[in-house]
């Protein structure tokens, strides 16, 4: 831009002093250069001329801010602050501002909740059902003491003011604090301001409460004070003379497993002499495998028992002792004194008999009474007798097992035998299964089902002696395909269940099951699957059934079916025989392009299976390669599904923008209307 | 830009000091008057419309935030009131104003006459510019100030308002020339 081009711009600058020296020169130096510019220098000259001069006319006179000020003075009355005016002056505080706009918001978010219902109202009902559930807890903690406070549940504040009482009470009661200050420093913090301010005001009465409490703390510490001496007392030295005068009955039972009985029992008897003790009784018995087993009660002196039983030990091993001390103390004292009384009744009722009444009723009567008192008596010696002796003597119950006691005596070998048979007529096979009947063979079962689908299979039950097992089992197999054959053999101990090394072993009739069925139900021997692909489904699924009647095999059942992408499948099911089925599988080749073969072989164990015979099923699918790209997937599909969710999500958002609206259009409305109410009576007045 | 002082005045104005508002009438009311009259071209209106600016100012002060905005706040103001009589006056001023010009045909209301139509024919910010530098004289960076306009672009605006308005009254220019 050189100043040429600018020169009214120039010009313009220079005639109002606004150029800085350097322009200033610059325009002088071009305007001594350029003729036209000096033209347009004197022109503009000239116009700034006559415009200072008009605009100079034009000019307001002195008077004109008077005017102002007093037309101004006019409009705006100099009334000070009106109550809209203090609202315009706070209206400006940043503040303010700020606190309209959040409690506006707030107002809106509460509006919010409350159309759709969904905050506050399951916020508050959480939050009390807490609360509730501490004070409950609260209150049973404090059993029930403040359960019966009318108080309770009112209103939430008081709810929790409550809580938070029980909740001090507790911590009065577990801690034992007692001043009323410490009481308020017990609520928990978070129980607040106001809580604590109830606190405060409870605590004047708490003392009260807690004098009424403490009375029967303070007596269960005196009780538990004045406890520790009973134990000290049994542990005097007085201890050893009552121990004396108690009567105890001791008892102890063992269990042994020794070589020999009879030695055991000979080594019994010289320890309890030894021990001063004799042997109450003896018995014993003799196992089916010649073991003997037995019990010896012995009765040794109390004293002796310990030293007894550790002799005892080392006859054999030693499988269980149990010791034990009856202190029959109580009732045996009870029972003397019971005597003495029953004694002193005796020698009344005596002494009535000598005086000799006339009356024959009341001596028959005393005499009654006398003889019940006796037998009393008698019965009551007879006790304490009975516990004498079992005190003086302690009882040992030794139970004596020699080794190997359980030993088998001898070993039936029980032979089950499960035969599955395959065959095309079974009622054939059933009839001549049942002519194998023989004074050595003999059916304990047979039955011919027929269903109702026309099927027919069988089950044969027969019970073989043991030399003639083998024939028959094998004739049995003859008679159709065998599918399985199991042979459970099961050694059955006789009187005993351990191992022995010289039992006899015999054996037992052999059970022979068989069941015969059809051979469609025969599981295939072998199971292939595979696929074939081609252009022409439905006739290459008819030539592979020719295929399979050619190679001996019989189609089981066939389908076919067309999918939306146009793809056609054949699914045919073959059974052939094992022998063919290489064969087959070759031909299978100029059917189509063969996929996907897998072979699946059940290798039965146990049985000896006619391989050739058994069959092998083929599944065999037969599918043409339809639409490359199916409808659902490609571009367009994705495309479309992607417009759809697009076009979903604007929906929600445009849903979503809906309800922020709905919350905000009346809010809105309502502070612009009163916006402009107030402006309206803001202009009115002034 | 702003003397302290000045900057005060305007502070206490946007806080409701009256006083401080009448002080600012007193010193500002004349740049005011120039935009009107500018916009206007009549000093009728524009005296009325300055004093509609100034209690329109007062009433609305609040808004304003920042002292330094003060003055182009009011002559924005002032701006938009010329506009509003100016659009209202409209239909009545085209038989008005011939008539009392042709009241007085002297020669120099030819002139007069001519210089006004070429004023009313330029864009109405030029005319505010040049009013405002006619009138009061004020330096470039102040109007643009006042004006709401950017730096340095007010040479180009008065460079072209005068060569426009040199243009059309080139005729009667030359006959006045000596």
């Amino acid at each position: 831009m050189t100043i040429h081009d600018e020169i009214d711009n120039y010009l313009a600058a220079d005639l109002h002093n606004e150029l800085s020296e350097d322009e200033q020169n610059a325009l002088h130096s071009h305007l001594v250069e350029c003729a036209d510019c000096r033209k347009i220098h004197q022109e503009t000259k000239i116009m700034n001329k006559v415009l200072e001069e008009k605009f100079t006319n034009e000019k307001p006179d002195s008077a004109f801010e008077q005017r102002l000020l007093a037309g101004f003075r006019n409009r705006i009355s100099n009334r000070p602050g009106t109550i809209a005016k203090f609202i315009v002056d706070l209206m400006r505080l940043r503040a303010t501002q700020i606190a309209a706009v959040a409690a506006v918001l707030l107002a809106l978010v509460q509006v919010g909740r409350l159309i759709t219902g969904e905050g506050p109202r399951s916020l508050r009902n959480r939050e009390y059902d807490v609360r509730e559930e501490f004070a409950q807890r609260s209150a049973s903690i404090s059993h029930g003491r403040n359960a019966s406070d009318p108080k309770a549940k009112k209103t939430e504040q008081e709810g929790g003011a409550n809580f938070a009482d029980t909740y001090r009470k507790d911590d009065i009661t577990r801690l034992g604090v007692r001043t009323p200050t410490d009481l308020i420093l017990k609520v928990p913090a978070s129980a607040g301001a106001g809580r604590s301010q109830y606190a405060t005001k409870n605590a004047a009465t708490a003392p009260a409460q807690e004098k009424g409490e403490s009375t029967p703390e303070n007596d269960d510490e005196k009780m538990v004070a004045a406890a520790p001496p009973e134990p000290q007392t049994e542990a005097s030295p007085a201890a050893a003379a009552v121990l004396g005068n108690r009567k105890l009955i001791r008892n102890a039972t063992v269990e042994l497993e020794i070589v020999s009985f009879d030695q055991a029992v000979q080594k019994i008897t010289a320890f309890a002499s030894e021990e001063k003790g004799y042997i109450a009784t003896t018995s014993s018995e003799k196992q089916e495998n010649g073991k003997l087993k037995g019990e010896i009660v012995v009765k040794v002196l109390p004293e002796n028992l310990d030293r007894f039983l550790q002799k005892i030990r080392g006859l054999g091993e030693l499988k269980n002792q149990t010791l034990g001390t009856d202190d029959i103390t109580k009732s045996y004292f009870d029972t003397e004194a019971r005597l003495k009384n029953a004694r002193m009744m005796e020698s009344r009722l005596i002494d009535m008999l000598k005086k000799k009444s006339d009356d024959i009723n009341d001596l028959l009567q005393v005499e009654k009474e006398l003889g019940r008192v006796r037998e009393q008596i008698e019965q009551m010696q007879g006790e304490l007798k009975f516990w004498d002796s079992q005190v003086q003597f302690a009882t040992v119950t030794i139970s004596l097992a020699e080794k190997d006691l359980e030993a088998a005596a001898k070993y039936l070998l029980k032979e089950r035998a499960q035969l599955a048979l395959y065959t095309p007529e079974v009622e054939k096979v059933y009839n001549d299964l049942k002519g194998l009947a023989s004074p050595k063979v003999q059916i304990t079962n047979a039955q011919l089902d027929r269903d109702n689908t026309g099927r027919v299979s069988a089950k044969v039950s027969m019970l073989i002696a043991p030399e003639e097992s083998e024939g028959v089992i094998a004739k049995a197999k003859a008679m159709g395909r065998v599918e399985n054959f199991q042979v459970q053999t099961e050694r059955v101990a006789q009187g005993g269940e351990e191992m022995s090394e010289n039992a006899t072993t015999k054996r037992d009739k052999v059970e022979l099951n068989i069941t015969i069925s059809r051979d469609e139900q025969e599981q295939a021997f072998q199971e292939t699957s595979l696929r074939i692909r081609t252009s022409s489904v439905d006739e290459k699924a008819k030539k592979l059934r020719d295929l399979a009647e050619k190679q001996n095999g019989r189609v089981r059942n066939s389908s076919f079916s067309r999918d939306p992408d146009g793809r056609e499948y054949a699914n045919v099911s073959l059974r052939v025989p094992m022998k063919n089925y290489n064969a087959l599988m070759q031909s299978l080749d100029s059917l189509g392009k063969v996929e996907n073969v897998s072979v699946q072989r059940q290798d039965r164990s146990g049985g000896q299976i006619d391989e050739a015979n058994a069959p092998a099923d083929l599944s065999i699918q037969v599918y043409s390669q339809g639409n490359i790209v199916s409808s659902d997937t490609g571009l367009i599909a994705t495309l479309r599904r992607t417009i759809a969710q697009s076009a979903g999500a604007i929906m929600w958002s445009l849903r979503m923008i809906g309800v922020a609206i709905a919350f905000l259009a009346p809010w809105i409305a309502a502070i612009v209307g009163g916006i402009w109410i107030l402006r309206r009576i803001r202009n009115r007045r002034s | 830009m702003m003397d302290a002082n000045e900057r005060e005045v305007y502070r206490a104005a946007i806080h409701g000091d009256r006083e401080a508002f009448e002080m600012i009438i007193r010193t500002q009311s004349r740049p005011l008057f120039a935009i009107a009259y500018g916009i206007l071209q009549n000093r009728e209106e524009a005296e009325d419309a300055v004093q509609d600016t100034l209690v329109k100012a007062w009433k609305s002060h609040w808004r304003v935030r920042d002292p330094e905005k003060f003055p182009a706040w009011l002559c924005m103001i002032a701006r938009h009131r010329a506009r509003d009589v100016f659009r209202k006056r409209r239909p009545v001023s085209i038989s008005e104003i011939p008539e009392t010009v042709e009241s007085e045909p002297t020669d120099t209301t030819i002139i007069d006459r001519q210089l006004h139509s070429a004023l009313a024919s330029l864009p109405e910010i030029h005319r505010a510019a040049i009013s405002l530098r006619y009138f009061e004289e004020i330096d470039y960076a102040t109007i643009e100030n006042r004006l709401g306009l950017s730096n340095g672009s007010l040479r180009g605006i008065l460079g072209r308002a005068l060569a426009t308005m040199r243009k059309q009254l080139k005729p009667a220019l030359a006959s006045e020339q000596p």
